[in-house]
């Protein structure tokens, strides 16, 4: 995961005084069936509480990879992923996330970042949850062309575990955790 | 009769059937003699039969065959005395039983020698039937019951002068 | 006085028929003892049956959730990964916004 952008997003979210307040931090994903069968390829990744542990039995503690994984889901609750890869542009409409995003504006969740590339049409949301000062939800959106997906994950996100996934995903390493601007990327 | 023995063990049950047909008198009357119920003859000569079925396998010849069911029924009735405390009374209903049979003779003394049957020991009682009932002699008595040559002579001696006086007394 | 005794004897324990019915009532029992019997020969194979069943079903649940494991195991890689690849796709967004 990319850490950097990770520490840079709590970061911001801490300088801002964001309020905390008691929500849901898991979304309620629709059904998505219609964008299922216009789809060439689907994701759908449901992982509560008791398949992360099952998982974690599964994760193989010797595997650099595997142990940072465990660190990572060992305070989560559940990660949820739909995403759809479609062999047209625009296959999906606005209206077809409308009740995602809907969610995403009640209280508790701060959009930290909103990033749109004209060029390639790729639009990423990120949001958060926080309680105190940690991150107890995250959720994002990412909108392009031929392609959607949306990630909620669940759980007491450390960012500190989230640091071990470095190098593991293709991730630059971090230089600061808590910084106002994101910070270079490292390979 | 070996015919049907063969058969009843290859598992035809019209062939048992005439194997309890021509010993249902035998085994019946065995147990009667030795019980003095029709009810509890009639219960035991049913459990003789099962056992018989069930064991088939192990009967090889006609001869056999009347030899086991003498042995089982004997022995089951030795035992039910031994474990009950049947009451040597026989009812009206049991005498009438016998009555309307081929040899009627001397009613009365049927009736009584009977009774006093009924007074002898389970074993005493067992000699003295297939002795007087089956027609055997004390050596197949022996084998039958399992018991030693001179025990049956002494059981058969000793059971005869209980009767006679038994007898005796009655017409006195 | 013996001999009389003897054929008093004899004709007072004569074989008499039991009551009218009993071959069938014998029969009927025979027949009932056999279904049971043959009811009780499969209820032990029925029991070995059952043994071994429930062994399997065990093994078949431990390979289950073994499959299952795996299976979570892959998707958690794998949602992270879809999730690492969309967070670069911001972290290039915001990049090439601030032109570094």
């Amino acid at each position: 995961m990319k850490l950097s952008c990770i520490g840079w997003l709590f970061g911001s979210l801490l300088l801002s005084g964001v309020a905390c307040r008691a929500a849901e931090p898991r979304l309620v994903l629709p059904d998505f069936s219609d964008l299922t069968k216009k789809a060439s390829q689907s994701v759908n990744i449901t992982l509560d509480s008791s398949l992360l542990v099952m998982a974690g039995k599964f994760l193989d503690g010797d595997d650099p990879q595997d142990a940072a994984v465990r660190e990572v889901i060992k305070g989560l609750s559940g990660i949820y992923v739909r995403s759809y890869t479609f062999g047209e542009d625009n296959a999906y409409r606005q209206s077809d996330i409308d009740a995602v995003n809907a969610q995403l504006t009640s209280p508790g969740w701060s959009r930290l970042v909103q990033t749109k590339d004209r060029k390639s049409g790729a639009n990423v949301d990120i949001y958060v949850m926080v309680a105190g000062e940690k991150a107890i939800g995250m959720a994002l959106i990412a909108s392009e062309p031929r392609e959607l997906t949306i990630v909620n994950i669940v759980g007491s996100i450390d960012l500190d575990k989230l640091r071990k996934l470095e190098g593991h995903f293709g991730v630059p390493g971090l230089d600061a955790a808590t910084t106002a601007s994101p910070p270079s990327k490292q390979k | 009769m070996d015919d049907d023995l063969a058969k009843a063990r290859a598992g035809n049950m019209a062939a048992f059937e005439a194997l309890v047909a021509a010993h249902r008198k035998q085994v019946f009357g065995l147990g009667l003699r030795m019980l003095g119920s029709v009810h509890a003859a009639e219960d035991l000569a049913q459990e003789v039969f099962m056992q018989l079925h069930a064991k088939l396998n192990s009967i090889d010849t006609a001869e056999h065959l009347r030899f086991w069911l003498r042995r089982v029924t004997a022995n089951r009735a030795i035992d039910a005395l031994r474990r009950s405390a049947l009451v040597n009374v026989t009812s009206l209903e049991d005498e009438a039983h016998d009555i309307g049979s081929e040899d009627p003779g001397d009613p009365l003394l049927q009736r009584r020698l009977r009774a006093l049957l009924l007074q002898l020991t389970p074993a005493a009682r067992a000699v003295v039937t297939l002795r007087y009932q089956d027609d055997l002699d004390p050596t197949d008595i022996a084998q039958v019951l399992e018991m030693p040559l001179n025990t049956v002579k002494s059981h058969l001696k000793r059971s005869l002068s209980v009767m006679r006086e038994g007898l005796e007394d009655h017409a006195t | 006085m013996t001999d009389d005794l003897e054929a008093a004897l004899r004709a007072a324990l004569r074989p008499v028929d039991p009551p009218e019915g009993f071959t069938g009532r014998v029969m009927a029992r025979v027949a009932s003892a056999q279904r049971h019997r043959l009811r009780a020969r499969w209820r032990i194979p029925a029991g070995i049956a059952a043994a071994v069943l429930l062994a399997i079903s065990i093994y078949l649940h431990i390979q289950q959730q073994r499959r299952e494991g795996l299976e979570a195991r892959r998707a958690i890689v794998e949602a992270l990964r879809l999730t690492d690849e969309k967070l670069d796709l911001a972290y290039q967004t915001v990049r090439e916004a601030s032109g570094t």
